[in-house]
């Protein structure tokens, strides 16, 4: 236990060494989500509302899943593959805890940097431009953050397991690229889930991806219908648990075969 | 004329090579086609709740994304020479100096170093963006429109382009690639996106006196589609494209070969 | 007759950025930048006759690689002339890298992913050079450098040394009258180190190019050039031949002799003893006061020897003696 925070606080330390990143970073944040938000904007003059999103909660929307990009890796993360094809991974085999909970830990320093210096600055900033929502009472702002620790956890997790694709494929970049291109979608990441088609929406809720961004976003802006927040909740925890599961099992047959045909 | 024939030597040394891994190439076409095209689906798919924005439909939403999507996947094939991400290493691990020890033009020599050939899969989801937007806008094509679509999507490549080449020219300065370029360019082309009307005053007016990426795609959209301009600019504004192109590229070229001396009196 | 090439009061001099501490320090950086000059070439002199072949020394960081910048029109110098092969280079640099070649040892001009021989054939369009020369030449620097091997290969897969024949063959097949090689054998085993310096001394002899050479490996300088020239900290120290370099810095020979008695205790008036490892002892004479002739006699009329030797220091010694005593002067100031 003692190692694994030792490994978050080095990559949290690490983070902070790209500070001019962090600025380009939230510089071009920021363009987007202004773009994103004069359609929504543009789609919901004042006093219309759908599924109780109106022009200033899409506007919240979009600010908040821009300031989530980094934290959550929206984008796709390959570090792990990479470390497959470096051979980097026979080097972290050796170290005293289990592969997932190693990188579990580099990400997790990064996404703590990443939470304030691309989150809390990104709403800060963003803010600027755009009057923002905030959650109506105390509980509704903790029962978000828990949401959004579990998110960390579902990202993280399906992350992984399509990282691992690299044991299998010298075209991992490709699987994850296709990984990324599914969540961007089905997670509401491009569009509030609210503002599609129910069929859609309905079709979302049986993967994974809504409780990566969707949900914490949705009971920030209150708008999760009465009684289901549970239901949500624990929508995330299963889908964590499931995929951490995967990743195991995974891993284990990606590390058998690298023994086994050396690499 | 001999710059011309070389160019096409080193593209096909480029498409040669790059065919070698046809597996991850095919892949690689597939996974952005798909990317971007996932992206617009979900628009669409909001946009068609809605009926349309600001009086623009779904199907001259598609037009617009159309049309910017097939000229920036054009651009990022073309101008891949130019990419900072490529750039800057070629610069930093001396190969730019081999370039310039051989009595070719060195633009073409940049142009000619890569050639990104699995962008076609954004090119391609393009098309289809575009096809889907004609089938669903009752536009009468005149001959002068369907001359001038192709003088649009080509002026946008021009100008896109320069702004990879100015992007490029700045790694001279800054050794590293510079972020802000990237709200030029893939800021760019999801702003073109989308009718100029959705925007507040200020960003309109940047992009119309600053970078006026306005006339490049909105209001040559406005012609193809018979749509009135709420702006109220001039009657010829949906064809400054090819001119403002013109205008970019040379000022990039200009900025470039100032980088190239800039860069041979510091060294690297 | 007309140098090829010619350097009068080169000068480059860098200004770098200097930076200052912490957070605030590097925000005052990128708005009013402290400045920080640096002379990386001062007050080089020379000249080239067409066919010479020089050896450039000098340990790293002493202008070598800014001053072959500035030759082959890659740099800008920050005052002098240089004018080779009739062009100024950094002026007209496109059309005057046509009449040069270059190797730069740590990276290679071809193409990765391509077959050696097209390569070529690329570099033949690029410098239109006449399909019956460019046919004649291939010949030739195949059969020289034994390249029929590996010329359908693509680059990517050629060993070190193959690949480093295949870059001296792409520099020299629109046949320049003068050449830049720059480490050529660097990382080369001793057995490709001689082919190429076996190729080297050829091309020189039998077409007249005027090369520089650039390297670390002074056995390559002790081989093919009789002139070299020695650079440090930007300045050129010498400028001559090898053998007068040797004579006038290292006089010195080194006398060793293995006694048939290993417990002899030995001396020679006036003459060092630099090392002794049991019957073996070495002494080191000063070629202008010591009589070498002499001293071996009186030697071998005192003690009975087993074995004698007498050789000069290497090289490499008096080279490095001469960079880390400062033996030499700038000429410039002369």
């Amino acid at each position: 236990m003692r190692f694994f925070w030792e490994v978050v606080r080095r990559a949290f330390r690490q983070e902070t060494t790209y500070r001019l990143a962090m600025w380009a970073g939230l510089a071009t944040n920021l363009f987007f989500g202004l773009v994103r938000a004069a359609l929504l904007t543009a789609l919901l003059p004042a006093g219309a509302a759908v599924n109780g999103m109106d022009a200033a909660a899409s506007v919240t929307y979009v600010a908040l899943t821009q300031a989530m990009i980094a934290f959550l890796r929206i984008f796709g993360m390959t570090d792990v593959s990479k470390s497959v094809y470096s051979g980097q991974v026979a080097m972290d085999l050796l170290k005293p805890t289990h592969l997932y909970t190693l990188w579990m830990g580099r990400e997790l320093g990064k996404a703590g940097f990443n939470l304030w210096g691309r989150g809390v600055i990104f709403m800060a900033l963003f803010a600027l431009f755009h009057p923002l929502v905030f959650p109506g009472s105390l509980g509704q702002a903790g029962w978000f953050l828990v949401s959004l620790g579990l998110s960390w956890l579902v990202s993280f997790s399906w992350n992984f397991l399509v990282n691992l694709a690299a044991f299998w494929t010298p075209d991992a970049r490709g699987v994850a690229r296709m990984g990324f291109l599914i969540s961007g979608v089905l997670s509401g990441f491009y569009m509030p889930l609210q503002l599609m088609p129910e069929w859609f929406t309905r079709l979302c809720y049986w993967t994974p991806f809504p409780s990566l961004i969707n949900t914490p976003v949705e009971i920030y802006l209150g708008i999760v219908p009465a009684g289901e927040l549970g239901v949500r909740l624990g929508l995330q925890l299963v889908w964590f648990l499931v995929l951490a599961a995967a990743s195991q099992a995974v891993v284990r047959l990606g590390i058998r075969k690298l023994v086994i045909q050396g690499g | 004329m001999r710059s011309l024939t070389l160019y096409r030597r080193l593209l096909s040394i480029q498409l040669r090579s790059q065919m070698q891994y046809r597996m991850s190439f095919l892949m690689d076409v597939l996974s952005t086609g798909l990317l971007n095209g996932t992206y617009f689906f979900s628009v669409a798919l909001v946009l068609n709740r809605f009926g349309g924005v600001v009086g623009w439909t779904v199907g001259e939403v598609a037009f617009l994304v159309g049309v910017a999507e097939i000229a920036f996947g054009l651009t990022d094939m073309i101008f891949s020479g130019f990419d900072a991400d490529t750039f800057s290493p070629m610069v930093r691990q001396g190969q730019f100096d081999q370039l310039l020890l051989r009595p070719v033009n060195i633009t073409v020599q940049v142009l000619g170093s890569s050639f990104l050939l699995r962008r076609l899969g954004r090119i391609l989801q393009g098309v289809i963006i575009l096809a889907y937007g004609l089938w669903m806008t009752p536009v009468v094509w005149t001959a002068a429109k369907s001359l001038y679509l192709p003088v649009v999507i080509a002026s946008q490549v021009v100008l896109m382009g320069a702004i990879f080449i100015f992007g490029t020219t700045l790694t001279f300065w800054t050794i590293e690639r510079v972020e802000a370029v990237n709200i030029l360019t893939y800021g760019g082309v999801e702003m073109m996106g989308y009718p100029m009307d959705i925007y507040s005053k200020g960003m309109r007016r940047f992009f119309t006196y600053v970078v006026p990426f306005i006339f490049m795609n909105y209001y040559p959209a406005l012609y193809f589609l018979g749509k009135t301009d709420p702006f109220g600019f001039p009657a010829a504004a949906p064809f400054f494209a090819p001119l403002v192109a013109a205008a970019g590229m040379g000022l990039a070229l200009w900025f470039w070969r100032w980088g190239i001396t800039h860069y041979q009196s510091t060294g690297s | 007759m007309k140098p090829i090439l010619r350097v009068r009061d080169l000068e480059k001099v860098f200004w770098v950025n200097k930076r200052r501490q912490g957070i605030l320090g590097s925000a005052l950086s990128l708005v009013a930048p402290q400045m920080e000059k640096v002379t990386a070439v001062s007050q080089v002199n020379f000249s080239l006759e067409p066919g010479e072949m020089v050896g450039y020394l000098g340990p790293n960081g002493a202008g070598k690689s800014t001053t072959i910048k500035i030759l082959t029109g890659l740099l800008v110098p920050s005052g002098g002339e240089v004018e080779a092969s009739g062009f100024v280079p950094w002026k007209q640099r496109q059309a005057y890298v046509a009449h040069i070649g270059a190797v730069f040892g740590q990276r290679t001009t071809l193409w990765w992913d391509l077959p050696v021989i097209d390569s070529f054939e690329l570099l033949q369009a690029m410098y239109s050079i006449p399909a019956e020369r460019f046919r004649r030449n291939l010949r030739e620097f195949t059969e020289m450098l034994e390249m029929e091997r590996f010329i359908n290969t693509p680059v990517r897969s050629l060993s070190l040394g193959q690949r480093m024949r295949a870059d001296l063959c792409a520099a020299l097949l629109h046949e320049p009258p003068l050449v830049f090689l720059d480490e050529p054998t660097i990382g080369l085993d001793v057995v490709a180190k001689e082919r190429i310096r076996q190729f080297i001394q050829k091309i020189h002899q039998e077409r007249g190019t005027t090369i520089i050479l650039t390297t670390h490996d002074l056995s390559d300088v002790e081989k093919l050039c009789s002139r070299v020239l020695i650079l440090d900290q930007g300045q050129l120290l010498y400028d001559g031949s090898l053998s007068a370099l040797s004579q006038r810095f290292d006089g010195r020979r080194l006398l060793a002799v293995t006694l048939a008695n290993p417990a002899e205790q030995i001396t020679l008036e006036g003459v060092e003893i630099v090392s002794r490892d049991g019957p073996r002892v070495t002494f080191s004479l000063d070629g202008h006061t010591h009589d070498p002739a002499a001293l071996i006699q009186t030697l071998l009329a005192r003690y009975p020897v087993t074995d004698l030797e007498v050789r000069r220091p290497e090289l490499e010694v008096t080279i490095r003696r001469i960079y880390e005593e400062k033996l030499l002067q700038p000429a410039g100031q002369a």
